[in-house]
């Protein structure tokens, strides 16, 4: 085996000289430099050049590109896909039921507007206002005092105090 | 996918949102309703009406058909529709009981107290500065919405009037152009002309004198269906 220094000093790219490949595979140091100088150092010194694969190159290449297209072929099954009918159709059905509930919120609120009949549903409407026992009054030297009565329901009092009244009454 | 889910929430949000703006804003949204009449006439049936409408309501008479158009908010629809419903009905029987009685301050060792016949508003009598009660007279009389009436109340006192509407609203019935008169020689001298409202099933007492008179005229009037 050569030493390192003849190595260094020898050594030259691609080339396969035995005892130059030989240092290479027993001293790293001397493969760092080489490598350095010529990157294929690394397969001829293993013998990948001599190297021939199971039922021969054609066999492993043809299948080396079957496993490509496998590969191909998953990946195309595997891509996310941009367009997807599922969530597409679950999007329109929220979108639908919501449309549909303002939809008919609006409509209910459209037949509160929409005048109805009067129906024959008996009701009771009473107190809402109050008016004047005395609404009006022919005299103009009138005065009309409304007293309040002393209990809820009770006795309505009003005076009416008109100086064209006669005083015998 | 993300970035769809979000879009879909904020499309969710929006619409929602709007949905539920409109709710909040529902109850404070008007309608509009109309009433058609059978029995009233829709300008008498407005004034009815006018004091259950709001501020922000408003009423619109349709001569030809005979109806009101009312635009107000859904609460006071209502009670304007159960006031309008009560209100559009055939000519209502109304009976009137009343009694005419005489005040009159006098010294009080000669004043004489309500009696019996009006020991019912004897409460309310005492608070007049009169002290002394007589009953001239008392009757009865049925009518109908738009009939006159005439009130014959012995003593020499009479009244006439004609019978107005029925005003479901507070409940009274109108007696317009209530004119009483008195008897004098032969001849009825009128006293006043007044109009009035009187609420079903309450006593009302409508007095009348001079200013400072020592004497007054009660006509105590109790309406009822």
């Amino acid at each position: 085996m050569i030493s390192c220094r003849d190595f260094r000093a020898g050594f030259t790219a691609a080339t396969a000289d035995p005892k130059m490949l030989e240092h290479v595979r027993g001293c790293d140091l001397c493969l760092d430099h080489a490598a350095a100088i010529d990157p294929d150092i690394v397969f001829r010194a293993i013998g990948g050049g001599e190297l021939v694969p199971p039922g021969g190159v054609d066999a492993f290449v043809d299948d080396v590109m079957r496993q490509v297209r496998v590969r191909s072929a998953a990946n195309v099954v595997n891509v996310p896909s941009r367009f997807s009918w599922r969530k597409l159709s679950a999007a329109a059905a929220m979108a639908a039921g919501v449309t549909g509930a303002a939809l008919v919120y609006h409509y209910e609120r459209g037949t509160r507007v929409i005048p109805p009949p009067v129906t024959d549903r008996p009701a009771v409407v009473a107190n809402l206002t109050t008016k004047p026992v005395v609404e009006t009054y022919e005299s103009e030297n009138a005065t009309i005092v409304e007293v309040p009565a002393s209990e809820p329901g009770g006795a309505q009092v009003v005076m009416i105090f008109d100086e064209s009244l006669p005083s015998d009454l | 996918m993300t970035r769809r889910l979000l879009f879909a929430l904020m499309a969710l949000a929006l619409i929602s949102g709007t949905a539920f703006a409109d709710a909040a804003d529902a109850g404070k949204a008007l309608s509009v309703r109309t009433f058609q009449f059978k029995f009233k006439e829709a300008d008498k049936a407005a004034v009815v009406i006018k004091p259950l409408v709001s501020g922000e309501g408003s009423m619109a008479i349709q001569p030809s058909s005979n109806s009101l158009v009312v635009t107000d908010h859904p609460d006071n629809l209502k009670a304007i529709a159960a006031a309008l419903q009560q209100y559009d009905a055939p000519a209502r029987n109304v009976r009137l009981s009343v009694r005419l009685v005489g005040a009159s301050r006098v010294d009080p060792s000669i004043a004489v107290e309500p009696g019996a016949e009006l020991k019912d508003i004897a409460t309310e009598l005492s608070l007049l500065r009169f002290n002394s009660f007589e009953r001239l007279g008392e009757t009865e009389l049925q009518g109908k919405e738009g009939e006159p009436g005439l009130l014959d109340l012995a003593s020499g006192y009479r009244a006439e009037f004609k019978f107005g509407e029925y005003d479901p609203a507070s409940d009274t019935i109108r007696l317009n152009d209530f004119r009483l008169s008195r008897l004098q020689n032969d001849q009825l001298v009128p006293l006043y002309k007044a109009t009035l409202n009187l609420k079903l099933g309450r006593t009302v007492i409508v007095g009348a004198t001079k200013p400072q008179g020592q004497r007054a005229l009660m006509i105590v009037v109790v309406a009822k269906r």
